[in-house]
């Protein structure tokens, strides 16, 4: 599995991103998550969260800054998400280390998190132009398309 | 990828406490993408490792007549930016448990030094379960075999 968890981001704004994670059936975390029950994990529903807080640092910094998660004040998991579920995940930011998220699928709740971290330069763990081309993908913008 | 988070269960006291361990090495899948140019462990990961060992404990001390799922955490604090290449101590205690629902909290420690921490865990319970099954589970999970 390739640890990315946003697979498209919808809006960027001052404040907010909204980003979309599609669960599939044939996501490697399932077989174990559980043997006869797939539910997409509690903990990579946040991780989903903290990620698009990175993408959303990314691009406040002009692609030179990524998020790391260091605290969660409170994160509750309402129910579960499913194979064929697309989740519809938005967060607001509070400040440059801080933000609150919200997980949806079909405009019922299934995450709210609020948690902080770390900002560091995105050069030590990715290469900034790759970073850059990853993140016009995931927004569809017109040079990419 | 398999979606557990420890390796071995070293101490379980039933309705109190738990024990395990976690290795994390390069060959985790997570790196994939976490990230390129540096391996870092995941916060979340801590976080999946010690739900998974304290909703063990809480099975267990049901006598695996009933799952657990985290719906709660609060109080987190992780490492933000550790490398595999270590082995971490995890401790999981319940603070109260009963038919419905439990609250506890967990640790992780590196050679004494906490890594990961949540205060507060709680999970909801699920009834509807096979307990031979979960039994062979545990077994596989934490080579402790409480078939009888």
């Amino acid at each position: 599995m390739r640890y990315l968890l946003i697979d498209r981001i919808k809006e960027i704004k001052d404040n907010t991103i909204v980003g979309v994670k599609n669960v599939a059936m044939s996501e490697d975390f399932l077989e174990f998550h559980f043997p006869d029950r797939p539910v997409m994990p509690g903990v990579l529903l946040l991780e989903a969260l903290v990620q698009l807080a990175g993408w959303f640092t990314l691009k406040k910094t002009d692609f030179t800054k990524w998020f790391l998660l260091q605290d969660i004040t409170l994160c509750k998991f309402y129910s579960f998400a499913l194979p064929g579920d697309q989740i519809t995940l938005t967060v607001e930011n509070i400040n440059d280390t801080s933000f609150k998220g919200i997980g949806e699928v079909d405009g019922k709740k299934k995450v709210v998190a609020e948690f902080s971290g770390i900002v560091i330069d995105v050069e030590e763990v990715e290469d900034r132009e790759q970073q850059k081309r990853r993140f016009e993908t995931l927004i569809r913008q017109e040079s990419w398309k | 990828m398999r979606f557990l988070y420890y390796d071995k269960i070293d101490i379980i006291n039933k309705g109190k406490d738990i024990i395990g361990v976690k290795t994390f090495s390069l060959s985790e899948e997570f790196f994939r993408g976490h990230f390129t140019k540096k391996p870092l462990i995941p916060g979340v990961i801590y976080i999946e490792a010690m739900a998974q060992l304290l909703g063990w404990l809480i099975i267990y001390t049901h006598n695996f007549n009933l799952s657990s799922i985290m719906t709660l955490i609060d109080g987190v604090r992780v490492c933000p930016d550790l490398r595999p290449g270590i082995k971490a101590t995890i401790h999981g205690e319940i603070i109260n448990t009963n038919k419905r629902d439990s609250l506890g909290r967990a640790w992780m420690t590196v050679d004494g030094d906490e890594i990961a921490r949540i205060n507060r865990i709680i999970y909801s319970h699920f009834h509807n379960v096979d307990s031979d099954m979960l039994k062979r589970w545990f077994h596989y999970y934490s080579g402790i075999d409480v078939r009888q």
